[in-house]
């Protein structure tokens, strides 16, 4: 089944949140006091209750003295995702047919390693520890249905579909390339700036930590080869040298 | 074959079985983290129930650790000229009638095993403490669970082959983990150099 995406265009984004409340609203999490520290941004970071946020960013500049920039902050559901790489739970962590990186609270343990996986910040954690985060409404997408925050979008600064079918369609609109487009295996969120993305309070180039792809490709299967090679040495020892016998010492 | 010689002593012996038991758990455990086995998660009651398993054998792991200095790091860090003659012959391991250079209480090779597990047992335990007690503060844990893998890839090389070597491979020696003492004669002809420091000391 091809894969499926989201496009945010920031430009086209009005502000309303109503996409935050309806992500709640839909995923039944519940509303949480917050502090107005001076922007219109609300709340003022991503909680285990909020998966979808939107940034508020002013660029005021002498061409354009007031220009904001509205931008979804909200798990990526990366191809490759460092979160996925480096979770040591079976089930806590998984991807669907269409995709989606989405999590099983049961199954998570609490230890917070995909926090270090993630190169979005995106990881947050309920009371009981366990693992919370956008889920691209997996259960609507599930029933052919686009999550909530494309299908409350009053503007269409988010929408929903086909990954190759939002790529071509921003092409055609103008967008060469897309953040995210490549970037990790290609993000299931992807992004169409008009300016660089770090205007946007993205990273332009967003990498599994080093250490990580390091463990993933060499440690892990060393620690069998190693395992394995000085069992197999141990064993063709005893054949043929044999053990010290008493005697022969 | 009569008279013996005590090797090990009951608090040895016993600190060795936490350090050895609890080491295998981890690792087996270990590895279940490492490649998501549902299989193994399953045997330590489910992998929430693992991860706390191999969180408090850490601790049992590390105390052990601690005290197994008081075994062995003295004799450990005793090198002389016969440890450079015994790295030069492979310990005699790879002949069929070796001739071994005259050991102390241990050999060259046993040395080596017990400042490898030192450094790396010290290693794996405060990374995998880091990873336990600091979780989500980035920079400590991906060290850590860098330092925590790399420990394991050298344990599990070094582990192995210390029960090889303690067990078929040398007849005689893991009886000392048994009940500590071994013949007199056997002790004689493998510890030579630590047979006369004892019969000095009398
Ligand atoms: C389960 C299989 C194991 C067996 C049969 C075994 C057996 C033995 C024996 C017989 C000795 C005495 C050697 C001597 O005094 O000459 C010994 C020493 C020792 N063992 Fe083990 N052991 C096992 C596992 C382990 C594990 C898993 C560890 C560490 C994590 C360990 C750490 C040590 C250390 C540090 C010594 C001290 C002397 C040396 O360096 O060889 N053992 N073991
Ligand atoms: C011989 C001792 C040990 C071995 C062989 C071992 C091995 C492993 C392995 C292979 C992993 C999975 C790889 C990963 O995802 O990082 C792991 C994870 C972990 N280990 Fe260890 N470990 C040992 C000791 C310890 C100790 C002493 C602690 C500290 C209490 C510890 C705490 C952890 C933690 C917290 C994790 C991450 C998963 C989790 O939170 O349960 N380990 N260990
Ligand atoms: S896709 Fe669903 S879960 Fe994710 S932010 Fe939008 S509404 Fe929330
Ligand atoms: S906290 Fe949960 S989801 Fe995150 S790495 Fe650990 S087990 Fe996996
Ligand atoms: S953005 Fe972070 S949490 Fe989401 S899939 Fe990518 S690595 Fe995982």
């Amino acid at each position: 089944m091809a894969k499926k995406a989201l496009l945010i265009t920031p430009e086209l984004c009005i502000g309303c949140r109503a996409c935050q409340v309806a992500c709640k609203s839909w995923n039944q999490l519940p509303a949480e006091k917050t502090q107005n520290k001076g922007s219109y941004e609300n709340p003022g970071d991503l909680t285990p209750t909020l998966y979808n946020k939107i940034r508020f960013v002013e660029v005021p500049s002498e061409k354009d003295p007031i220009r904001w920039l509205f931008v979804s902050q909200r798990c990526m559901h990366c191809e490759d995702a460092g979160c996925m790489k480096i979770c040591p739970s079976p089930g806590a962590l998984y991807k669907t047919k269409d995709g989606i990186v989405s999590f099983n609270q049961d199954k998570c343990i609490g230890c917070k390693l995909c926090i270090a996986g993630c190169p979005f910040d995106i990881p947050r954690y309920n009371q009981k520890n366990k693992i919370s985060k956008c889920n691209f409404c997996e259960d609507r997408v599930a029933n052919n249905q686009p999550p909530a925050c494309a299908k409350t979008c009053p503007t269409g600064s988010i929408t929903y579909g086909d990954r190759d079918a939002l790529i071509a369609n921003a092409q055609k609109v103008g967008y060469q390339k897309l953040y995210g487009q490549m970037d990790l295996g290609g993000l299931g969120v992807l992004y169409a700036f008009k300016d660089a993305p770090k205007l946007y309070g993205l990273n332009e180039n967003p990498r599994i930590p080093e250490s990580i792809v390091f463990w993933n490709n060499v440690l892990k299967p060393l620690s069998y080869i190693g395992l394995g090679g000085v069992v197999a040495a141990s064993i063709l020892h005893y054949l043929v040298i044999g053990p010290h016998k008493e005697e022969e010492v | 074959m009569s008279e013996m010689v005590r090797k090990a002593s009951t608090f040895e012996i016993l600190n060795h079985w936490v350090l050895a038991i609890s080491c295998i758990l981890l690792a087996i455990s270990g590895y279940g983290f490492l490649f998501k086995i549902e299989g193994i998660a399953a045997v330590f009651g489910g992998a929430n129930m693992m991860k706390d398993i191999h969180n408090y054998l850490g601790i049992v792991f590390s105390v052990s650790l601690f005290l197994s200095i008081f075994n062995w790091l003295k004799d450990a860090l005793t090198f002389d000229a016969d440890d450079i003659k015994w790295i030069a012959c492979a310990g005699g391991y790879l002949s069929k009638h070796p001739k071994i250079p005259p050991m102390g209480k241990l050999n060259t090779g046993q040395k080596f095993y017990y400042i490898a597990l030192l450094v790396f047992g010290t290693a794996i335990a405060v990374s995998g403490f880091i990873i336990w007690l600091l979780p989500g503060n980035k920079t400590y844990v991906l060290w850590s669970h860098l330092i925590h893998n790399i420990s394991f890839v050298v344990l599990m090389i070094a582990v192995p082959v210390h029960i090889y070597l303690a067990t078929i491979a040398n007849p005689g020696t893991f009886r000392i983990m048994i009940y500590g003492t071994v013949p007199y004669k056997w002790a004689a002809k493998r510890h030579p150099k630590w047979i006369q420091e004892l019969s000095h000391g009398k």
